[in-house]
């Protein structure tokens, strides 16, 4: 172990890697690969479902209809006020005491889709009244109908403004997941929690969870880019 | 072409338009200068009702715009309008942005569509950005592109809500090039401006508002040399000594 990537390794005490457990980590791939697999979809369901909520919440929010505009006020001002782990013991611990039962998973994605939605209501917010009111008078007075105007002016800068900020979400989402261990879900967090318990070793553990969350982070980050450089024709 | 009857209009309480009456004939190119807040931006939005009226009867090229029931969709195909701010779509090429109404709303052929924006943005001088969007392009250019999708729908009217106040000096010729040769062309305008060598030079007639209310219009030689009233004295010192 004297090189690595063919670099003598001069910066990193020996004492370090040769008490760091290689093998038992290979040992524990089949658990950490099927706990990643589980943290993927419950991100990718409550991104999903916060997606539906939030674009909701935001058509609620700015709608005419002033009551419906409050309740989804109260929703997104009460969610961004809390932390998620209150709300997150709250759906586990407080829902089922009240009457209400649910699965594990069917309780963490709620929570993550609930919270996520709160702040991708207002991202999407942002985006569509990014859109100047004057390009729509434009289209106005060029004899475009209402669902002309969204389907070729508004609808298609609005994703485009709201995509770098909603993926940004999306890995916030990703990173909140690690709460549903809290709750007994097999996801990756856990998985560094079981290797930890079962063998005593730690910093493997929540090492092998961190690079795992790594590989879904620069996933994201890469759609982020990509998204960000379609949009460079909206920089002035 | 343009008729407004005893046109009133309120934002609110306050009332903004107090009894407009004026005509504009086809082919006329009409000039409308004024102090800020005096409604001349108002009365030219009210043509193509991007701003309702509240009373009176106003009618462009036969159709009422004051009753509800007239199809504004149609009469706005008819009618180009050059804002102040260009709005141009800024996720679209100068050739999409031209092209987009004759296609969606005219129902144009996208070939023939573009064959014609490709014809018009050559004429406003743009001929060799017709793949640019707007951000790569400079204020005057921009305000031709908008000048040019107004015209792809080869409207009847074209109204002005005051194109060259955004513009950096040196870009303002540019556009007001484009202006004169489409009066030249016999193309029905009102120009909100306080351009006022293109009133002198171009406008058939010119006109005051201040307060909401038309306070004088005469063709351009009578205006300049023997203004009427002394708000329109007082205007024209103003703005002509600055």
């Amino acid at each position: 172990m004297g090189r690595l990537n063919g670099r003598p390794i001069v910066y990193m005490s020996s004492a370090m890697l040769e008490t760091f457990n290689f093998r038992v980590i290979f040992e524990y791939l089949p658990l950490f690969w099927s706990c990643f697999l589980a943290t993927l979809w419950l991100s990718a369901a409550g991104l999903l479902g916060s997606l539906l909520v939030g674009t909701l919440a935001c058509g609620l929010r700015i709608s005419r209809f002033k009551l419906l505009a409050w309740i989804a006020g109260v929703y997104i001002e009460s969610i961004r006020s809390t932390p998620l782990l209150v709300q997150l013991f709250f759906f586990y611990f407080g829902l089922p005491s009240l009457g209400f039962r649910m699965s594990e998973s069917a309780t963490g994605i709620l929570a993550l889709t609930l919270n996520s939605g709160a702040y991708m209501a207002e991202i999407v917010r942002a985006g569509i009244q990014s859109i100047s009111h004057g390009q729509v008078e434009a289209a106005v007075s060029s004899g475009l109908n209402y669902l002309q105007r969204m389907r070729h002016i508004i609808l298609p800068q609005a994703i485009g403004v709201t995509l770098p900020p909603l993926l940004g979400q999306a890995i916030v989402l990703v990173k909140d997941s690690a709460l549903l261990s809290l709750i007994s879900l097999s996801e990756l967090t856990r998985a560094g929690q079981i290797m930890t318990s079962e063998r005593f070793m730690p910093a493997e553990g929540f090492l092998t969870s961190a690079l795992f969350y790594l590989i879904i982070y620069y996933i994201l980050k890469g759609l982020t880019h990509w998204s960000q450089k379609r949009l460079i024709y909206m920089q002035t | 072409m343009i008729e407004f009857r005893d046109v009133h209009k309120w934002f609110g309480e306050l009332h903004v338009l107090k009894g407009i009456n004026l005509k504009v004939d086809p082919a006329e190119v009409l000039v409308v200068c004024g102090p800020s807040g005096s409604g001349k931006s108002t009365l030219i939005r009210c043509i193509n009702r991007l701003e309702p009226i509240q009373k009176g009867a106003l009618i462009v090229d036969t159709m009422k715009v004051h009753e509800s029931k007239t199809n504004m969709t149609r009469l706005r195909a008819e009618i180009g309008f050059v804002f102040q701010q260009f709005n141009l779509y800024p996720h679209m090429t100068a050739l999409q942005n031209v092209t987009l109404a004759p296609m969606k709303v005219r129902k144009t052929a996208k070939k023939e569509a573009e064959d014609q924006g490709r014809y018009v943005l050559e004429k406003v001088g743009l001929g060799d950005k017709l793949h640019q969007y707007p951000a790569q392009l400079s204020g005057g250019q921009q305000q031709r592109v908008a000048i040019a999708r107004g015209l792809c729908m080869r409207p009847k009217i074209m109204l002005f809500d005051e194109p060259t106040s955004a513009l950096d000096p040196e870009m303002i010729n540019e556009v007001l090039e484009v202006m004169r040769n489409l009066a030249r062309e016999g193309m029905t305008m009102i120009v909100v401006t306080h351009e006022m060598g293109f009133a002198r030079e171009v406008a058939h007639r010119v006109a005051f508002m201040d307060f909401g209310e038309l306070m004088e219009i005469a063709p351009p030689r009578e205006f300049f040399a023997h203004p009427k009233s002394e708000r329109t004295k007082l205007f024209l010192s103003k703005i002509l000594t600055h």
